[in-house]
């Protein structure tokens, strides 16, 4: 349930951030400025640019914003990690993966 | 242990040997050296672009580019393929329970190619840039210097398809019954992976370097179109090799961190089974991307797009790695040693390498990035970002293994700080100088664009943390295995338990249930 | 499935990002090279290490290309001795000059100025130097 949540909310952000860049995609057609109309290359090749990047950097905040949280949560100095896990009870706990033993 | 510098083996024992711990301390030793030796090309490269117009350093183009050259075919050729194999002789034996490599005087052969090769590389100093494109290394490369690389890249490709053999044969061929394939730990699929990716990829660029050659003797002229021959054969040989060899490159480095993030996290590996799909992934589809090096050559639509999507098929495996590290180290209790440190950092780098490959398979973004010092900026976070931490990482990891002795922590976070900073300055800098249309492998920028000489000058600070990070790194490894605090061998980093896998899969009587 | 639920969702939507990277450069790619039909030609050679253009009524002219605002053109590039690379930063006019083969690259600038050609594939002893303009003139 929990995953499901966090999954769904990581598409809906993903799905905002693009979803916004569409009227960038159609800017350049919908444009009349030169007179012979001819289609704009460099403002096509540096729209797509930008539309990428913020594909990128969405992506980049999530995964680095993870990151962080990830190592300032389980760094074994958090007041909350004073105790240990429970894999830790087991005789060598990074021996194997979750898929054997860790339920 | 390997090496006790208090009660010194005799040079010519470890010189002479085939056992794989020499070997790979030898392979070590030599990738060491000349991460040096091309890090001394690189700060020079970087010092001289500081200021435009000016000869700092380099006083001539052709003195420039024999630089450039020589330190990327140093990084790549002598540094990361001998580290990689040189920390693979250590370890894959132990992982598959074997005594040895499965031929040992082969890995002794194939590394005492290499010292050959690299006095070739670096006593001709070629200028072809390390991708040599035809026809310019046909016709205008001057002297021996081309022929010297011709000859020192077929050596040092030989040696890794002997060494590939080798850890083929050893992980699938010795392995111990008892250890199913899928059980054998990942760093050792990575090896295995990226020996079957040689044995693949190398012979195609073997064949090419023999054409090359003929070509340049006026024998031939597959790639020169003056008699008759097409350079695109030339580029579509070239990368059909060495994009792959990217990830030959890569991956051991993620392997090394699939050894230390479940130690310094307490915790199991998230999942084996993803590792090993995701290895064996990469492995395949890596030999599908090779032509996104070359949509500016005239290639026609369709191919691009093959070639784009070949491109993008590969980042789901990258992911994959990315996420199971990040899921190995959920709800851990992570003890930020230096490997650790170096690893975490290295996945970061490497996430945001790879977000930059995938901008770079756009095709309409070629138009920008190709040949600037984008290229460079992503190709140097990748080699600097992933390989460099994941190696660095694993040196402290084999520390105390080799040497018997601990380094100091506090070096090595100022080792860590100084390199993760310098990493970020300097090569996501070059993202932007390339953006500003700043082509690569230039002696020298016009003055008339300030960005420009800002954002070199920026880079090159960077370039600086970094060279210093490296001579601490370089200072510590020296002083610390002859005078550091002598480590405990069960659990070197007091993590609790019998953690150190080296050493415990020796001695399988220290209670330790191995894989 | 279990945990690796999580993992399948993770792959998803990378795959999903990865498709709209696709179908985005696919859309602007095809776009892009679609060359109007009444772009001029110009042959645009390079060779170590200078460039040499040449106008459809047989101007020749060496580093500096004069061309005229608001009208497409379209690069015939040719290359005299090893790899080069025609570029227009500016312009994002980008494509190989390889020996042997002739390569195209097309755009039509809408503003007037002077802007930096540079070559952008190593070719040699002066690589960095081979650098020309490209002058857009008011169209008269």
């Amino acid at each position: 349930m929990k995953t499901t949540l966090i999954a769904i909310s990581i598409i809906a952000v993903l799905g905002v951030a693009l979803v916004s860049q569409i009227h960038f995609a159609h800017a350049q057609l919908s444009q009349t400025t030169s007179a012979k109309q001819y289609l704009n290359l460099r403002a096509e090749v540096w729209n797509e640019f930008f539309r990428m990047t913020t594909a990128a950097f969405t992506v980049g905040a999530i995964v680095s914003g993870t990151m962080i949280w990830l190592v300032w949560r389980f760094r074994e100095s958090n007041p909350k990690n004073k105790s240990p896990t429970k894999w830790e009870h087991l005789e060598d706990p990074t021996a194997g993966s979750y898929e054997e033993e860790g339920h | 242990m390997v090496l006790e510098l208090q009660k010194p083996r005799p040079v010519w024992q470890i010189m002479f040997s085939t056992h794989h711990t020499d070997v790979g301390y030898l392979y070590l030793v030599f990738g060491i050296t000349f991460l040096f030796m091309g890090g001394v090309l690189a700060m020079i490269i970087r010092t001289h672009l500081f200021f435009p117009g000016q000869n700092v350093l380099v006083s001539d183009s052709a003195t420039f580019n024999r630089i450039f050259t020589v330190h990327g075919l140093t990084m790549l050729f002598l540094f990361a393929l001998p580290v990689a194999n040189g920390i693979g002789n250590i370890l894959v034996p132990i992982m598959v329970r074997y005594k040895d490599m499965a031929y040992p005087k082969l890995n002794a052969i194939a590394f005492w190619m290499n010292p050959v090769g690299a006095a070739l590389l670096w006593l001709g100093f070629a200028d072809t840039t390390w991708v040599s494109y035809a026809p310019y290394s046909i016709i205008r490369a001057p002297g021996p210097a081309a022929d010297m690389f011709i000859f020192g890249m077929k050596i040092l490709g030989i040696s890794s398809i002997l060494s590939s053999i080798n850890f083929v044969v050893t992980v699938l061929k010795c392995k111990h019954p008892d250890l199913p394939l899928r059980r054998v730990p990942l760093f050792a699929w990575s090896m295995l992976t990226v020996s079957l990716m040689t044995i693949v990829a190398m012979p195609t660029y073997a064949a090419a370097l023999i054409m090359m050659l003929t070509d340049r003797l006026g024998l031939s002229g597959f790639f020169n179109p003056f008699a008759g021959g097409d350079p695109i054969a030339y580029l579509h040989l070239f990368w059909f090799t060495f994009h792959p060899e990217v990830y030959i490159f890569l991956l051991p480095a993620i392997g090394m961190m699939y050894e230390i993030i479940p130690r310094f996290s307490r915790k199991p590996l998230y999942s084996q089974a993803s590792g090993v799909f995701a290895f064996v992934m990469l492995g395949i589809i890596g030999f599908a991307s090779w032509g996104h090096h070359m949509y500016s050559t005239g290639m026609d639509f369709t191919t691009k797009v093959v070639f784009m999507i070949g491109t993008l098929a590969a980042v789901p495996a990258s992911g994959m790695h990315v996420f199971n590290f990040l899921a190995t180290m959920w709800g851990g209790r992570i003890r930020f040693a230096a490997p650790m440190k170096f690893a975490v950092g290295g996945i970061a780098l490497f996430f945001s390498a790879g977000a930059g490959g995938v901008l770079n398979s756009a095709m309409p973004l070629d138009f920008i990035s190709h040949g600037t010092y984008w290229v460079v900026g992503h190709m140097h976070l990748f080699l600097i970002g992933t390989i460099g931490f994941g190696f660095v990482a694993m040196i402290y990891y084999m520390f105390p293994y080799v040497t018997g002795r601990m380094y100091n922590e506090k070096w090595a976070s100022a080792h860590f700080v100084l390199m993760f900073w310098g990493t970020v300055q300097t090569f996501f800098t070059q993202h932007l100088l390339g953006l500003e249309g700043m082509p690569r492998r230039v002696y020298d920028y016009p003055t008339d664009f300030t960005s420009w000489t800002q954002l070199n000058q920026i880079s090159t600070v960077g370039a600086w943390l970094i060279g210093a990070s490296f001579v601490i790194f370089l200072a510590s490894l020296i002083y610390y295995s002859a005078k550091g605090k002598p480590a405990n061998m069960d659990d070197p980093w007091g993590i609790g338990g019998k953690y150190y896998y080296p050493v415990s899969a020796k001695n399988p009587h220290g209670g330790h249930s191995g894989y | 499935m279990g945990h690796d639920t999580a993992e399948w969702v993770f792959v998803a939507i990378v795959i999903a990002v990865l498709c709209y990277v696709g179908v985005d450069s696919w859309m602007i790619q095809k776009e892009v090279e679609d060359v109007p039909a009444d772009a001029e030609i110009i042959k645009v050679t390079g060779q170590q290490w200078y460039w040499s253009f040449e106008h459809p009524n047989g101007t020749k002219e060496v580093n500096t290309l004069h061309l005229k605002v608001n009208h497409a053109y379209k690069f015939e590039i040719y290359s005299r001795d090893v790899m080069h690379s025609f570029n227009i930063p500016d312009w994002v006019v980008f494509e190989d000059a390889v020996p042997g083969h002739t390569n195209h690259a097309w755009f039509a600038p809408n503003e007037v100025g002077t802007y930096p050609i540079q070559c952008r594939e190593y070719c040699g002893l002066l690589h960095y130097n081979m650098r020309g303009s490209l002058v857009v003139e008011p169209n008269t």
